[in-house]
């Protein structure tokens, strides 16, 4: 998980992964278009969202695409969102069953 | 186009085919939704919610290859504006990476297809990795939605 969020603590690369949100399986020399920045830069960049899961890239003949990958992403948020909110949704799940008047508990 | 989603599961290719094939597992993982087929090449599947008889899911096992690979053609029957789009197709692959699997799912659509068919696979995976390392299922919200009420 470490690698997940040093991968995205940079904003070149935030931009990079929303580059492929945006339009999925690029080239290298798209996504080059799109920075201010050399090839070299932007290979390296490429790198380690691809060492933390969040590129991976795929040969279509000649070219080299490259593919955003949000599952870890979503792992992330598993991790805690279910945690934290559970007592939320239990909770709004009460208060419709109460205010929809079919409650038939009277513990709330 | 094309969406690719790569998953590293700790735990074998048998045991992730079987998670992946048996209805009762996969329904733990996958919204509730229930899908049903004998997993033979050409055999038809069926995704249903537990709780009203229609159909969520549905397409072709293409290719069969235990504990590997499973392509199947794709078509989502959950609303209106999802049964417009045409047959995709999704390939399960599993590899086994030292004493985990690695799992990629590359699902093929027409370009600028509906988000709502594959916006669900980070979800849907992340809920199959939960389910076998830990035994546990995910609770999310959304991730329950058509489990028995």
């Amino acid at each position: 998980m470490d690698a997940i969020f040093r991968a995205l603590a940079d904003p070149t690369r935030r931009s990079l992964l929303d580059a492929l949100f945006e339009e999925d399986g690029q080239t290298l020399g798209a996504l080059e278009g799109r920075l201010a920045m050399s090839r070299f830069g932007v290979m390296k960049h490429l790198r380690i969202l691809e060492e933390a899961g969040l590129v991976v890239t795929r040969r279509r003949g000649r070219e080299k695409l490259h593919f955003i990958n949000p599952v870890p992403i979503r792992l992330v948020h598993d991790r805690w969102v279910s945690k934290f909110s559970e007592p939320w949704v239990a909770g709004l799940s009460d208060l419709k069953r109460t205010l929809e008047g079919n409650d038939d508990g009277k513990n709330l | 186009m094309e969406k690719i989603y790569e998953i590293y599961i700790k735990t074998t290719p048998e045991r992730l085919w079987e998670a992946i094939t048996t209805p009762e597992l996969r329904a733990k993982y996958s919204f509730g939704v229930v899908v049903t087929s004998d997993f033979t090449p050409n055999s038809t599947f069926e995704g249903r919610s537990p709780n009203a008889p229609i159909i969520l899911t549905q397409g072709v096992n293409l290719e069969v290859d235990p504990p590997r690979k499973l392509v199947q053609s794709f078509n989502a029957l959950w609303s209106d504006d999802v049964k417009k789009e045409p047959t995709s197709r999704v390939t399960w692959e599993i590899e086994q990476v030292a004493d985990s699997c690695q799992l990629t799912v590359t699902h093929e659509l027409r370009d600028g297809a509906n988000s709502e068919l594959y916006g669900g696979w980070p979800m849907i995976l992340s809920g199959l990795k939960t389910l076998l390392e830990t035994g546990e299922l995910l609770t999310t919200p959304g991730s329950l939605r058509y489990v028995p009420t």
